[in-house]
């Protein structure tokens, strides 16, 4: 896969440097495991809500909920994510807290937009189908539209994911351990090798997370087309998130 | 079977039906007909329960449908859709096996009814396991009525089945629907705006207009000289005399004397309409029926 090798390659940009006076390669993987960690803990409960927020706005008992949502979930990403980490910082402290809360609000517009599109691009007659041939409205969920959804619904999980892992480095100006970290020592002390790796092993982790997200959902097998043109995009998302 | 009794039903606040009774007895083919917005889909929802009555009864085998749970008498009505509805992520097997799946047969058991539904509606078994996107309109329409028979509801509910099909496939739907018809002696109910097919397949005509129903009967009663004039027009289609003469055997008319030895002879099975074109045809106005005669006086006074 693509997203994979690419990953690969970044990462040896990144680590390559620890070995001619850059930031040591030891010390980056375990800032790269923190990093993958806090994203996590933004990104699945952002999921987590973006998906259920998603089916109850699409719900005809919800429906009436869809123009708040969508305003809530806007004004959320439209808060730069270095201001959401800045804001957080005196009711969460430093650290990992008000990453969390920042990853936590960027990551639900993207869930919840793809839900959304997905669900309502489900056929109509195919709803109505499963309701009158006798499934129950959560059945027809489940079984219907739900599994035609899929597919939509993990473009934006993905975009989620992608933004996420861009977005953790933003944690290092809050003080959480992330790859983050270098960019801002290299920063500090006008050190561009470390921002090189900082910036590269984010990247690659960026690809990596995505590479490992569309394997597991099987996306792989037989759809080379798609995962071969997500990389640029995912690219583009990742480079213009950057703080 | 299927009784509505007195039943409006408002979409805010328009009304779709007003004030509608009607019987359906057991084994009946009921066609509804009439123009777009006329309420016959409408009507036929309210049966499973997909629309609401705002006032009246809907009676279902006897039983007030408003107090039965919406999915459990889904299950047991049959449902086809003009569109097809059949889900696309879903193989053409796993398609006609979703009520039974639902119902709670075990896997051998399905798989078994999904062969027999398959060479009842005459699809090819090598289609079972393909996807409904690789089907042609006419195979995805069987496919459809194959999965609205799968679970043997006696009631079979049809919303323009027909309609997105080209002639030659819609006329080969129909004699199936009358072959399925004929062997399972199901109630059916048939949603069409094709007045030709409404006569054609159906024993039971139900013409809608404005929400409300304004003719109900026999088909060659509703083309009739003393039916409604509103339904004499939409189901007449411009020679309303002429389709009356096609829904009617020639038997009706037969005189029991014997035709001149040199009479044309009609086939068995001929309708009146038939009868009337052999007279064009060959100029003469009496025709052999089996051992009796039939003349123009007799099928003009069958024509009004």
């Amino acid at each position: 896969m693509m997203a994979l090798l690419l990953a690969a390659g970044l990462a040896l940009v990144a680590l390559l440097p620890g070995w001619f006076g850059g930031f040591p390669p030891g010390r980056l993987l375990g800032l790269a495991a923190s990093h993958a960690g806090l994203a996590l803990a933004g990104v699945v409960p952002a999921a987590l809500l973006g998906l259920a927020l998603g089916v109850l706005v699409t719900r005809p008992s919800g429906r009436a909920l869809r123009p708040a949502a969508d305003a809530l979930a806007a004004a959320a990403q439209a808060v730069p994510p270095v201001v959401a980490v800045a804001l957080a910082v005196p009711a969460f402290g430093f650290g990992w807290g008000p990453t969390i809360l920042a990853l936590l609000l960027y990551g639900i517009m993207p869930v919840l937009r793809a839900t959304v599109a997905a669900l309502e691009a489900v056929p109509p007659e195919a709803r109505l189908a499963a309701l009158a041939l006798g499934y129950t409205p959560a059945g027809a969920l489940r079984e219907v539209e739900l599994p035609l959804a899929w597919p939509l619904v993990l473009d934006g999980l993905r975009v989620a994911l992608v933004l996420a892992v861009a977005t953790a480095a933003v944690g290092a100006l809050a003080g959480a351990a992330t790859l983050g970290t270098p960019i801002v020592l290299g920063l500090q002390n006008q050190n561009q090798l470390l921002v090189l790796q900082g910036a590269a092993a984010t990247a690659a982790l960026a690809f990596a997370a995505e590479g490992l997200l569309l394997a597991l959902a099987g996306y792989g097998a037989g759809r080379g087309r798609r995962s071969s043109a997500s990389p640029a995009s995912s690219d583009g998302t990742a480079q213009s998130r950057k703080p | 079977m299927i009784a509505f009794e007195n039943v409006s039903v408002s979409f805010d606040a328009t009304e779709a039906l007003s004030c509608v009774n009607l019987q359906v007895a057991e084994g009946v083919l009921c066609a509804l007909v009439g123009p777009s917005g006329s309420g016959k889909s409408t009507l036929m929802k309210l049966v499973n329960r997909l629309v609401e009555p705002s006032a009246g009864r809907v009676l279902v085998r006897g039983a007030d449908v408003a107090g039965q749970d919406p999915a459990r008498l889904r299950r047991s009505i049959g449902y086809v859709m003009q569109s097809t509805g059949l889900f696309p992520h879903r193989t053409v097997a796993a398609n006609i096996g979703t009520v039974p799946r639902l119902l709670g047969w075990d896997s051998s058991r399905i798989a078994t009814r999904v062969a027999d539904l398959l060479e009842l509606v005459q699809l090819d078994p090598d289609l079972a396991q393909r996807l409904p996107g690789a089907l042609s309109g006419g195979q995805a329409q069987r496919v459809g009525l194959a999965r609205a028979l799968a679970a043997d509801p006696d009631i079979l509910l049809m919303d323009e089945p027909f309609g997105a099909v080209d002639p030659i496939t819609r006329r080969d739907l129909r004699a199936e629907l009358r072959r399925i018809h004929a062997g399972t002696g199901k109630t059916i109910l048939l949603v069409t705006h094709d007045p030709e097919e409404a006569l054609e397949l159906a024993s039971q005509v139900v013409v809608l207009r404005d929400g409300a129903v304004v003719a109900d009967g026999a088909p060659a009663a509703l083309v009739a000289e003393d039916a409604p004039e509103f339904a004499r027009t939409l189901l007449g289609g411009g020679q309303p005399g002429l389709r009356r003469l096609s829904l009617l055997p020639a038997e009706v008319a037969r005189d029991a004397c014997p035709a001149p030895a040199d009479a044309p002879a009609l086939p068995e099975g001929a309708t009146l309409a038939d009868a009337l074109s052999r007279m064009a045809e060959t100029g003469r106005d009496v025709l052999a029926l089996g051992k009796g005669s039939l003349r123009l006086e007799a099928v003009l006074a069958r024509g009004r």
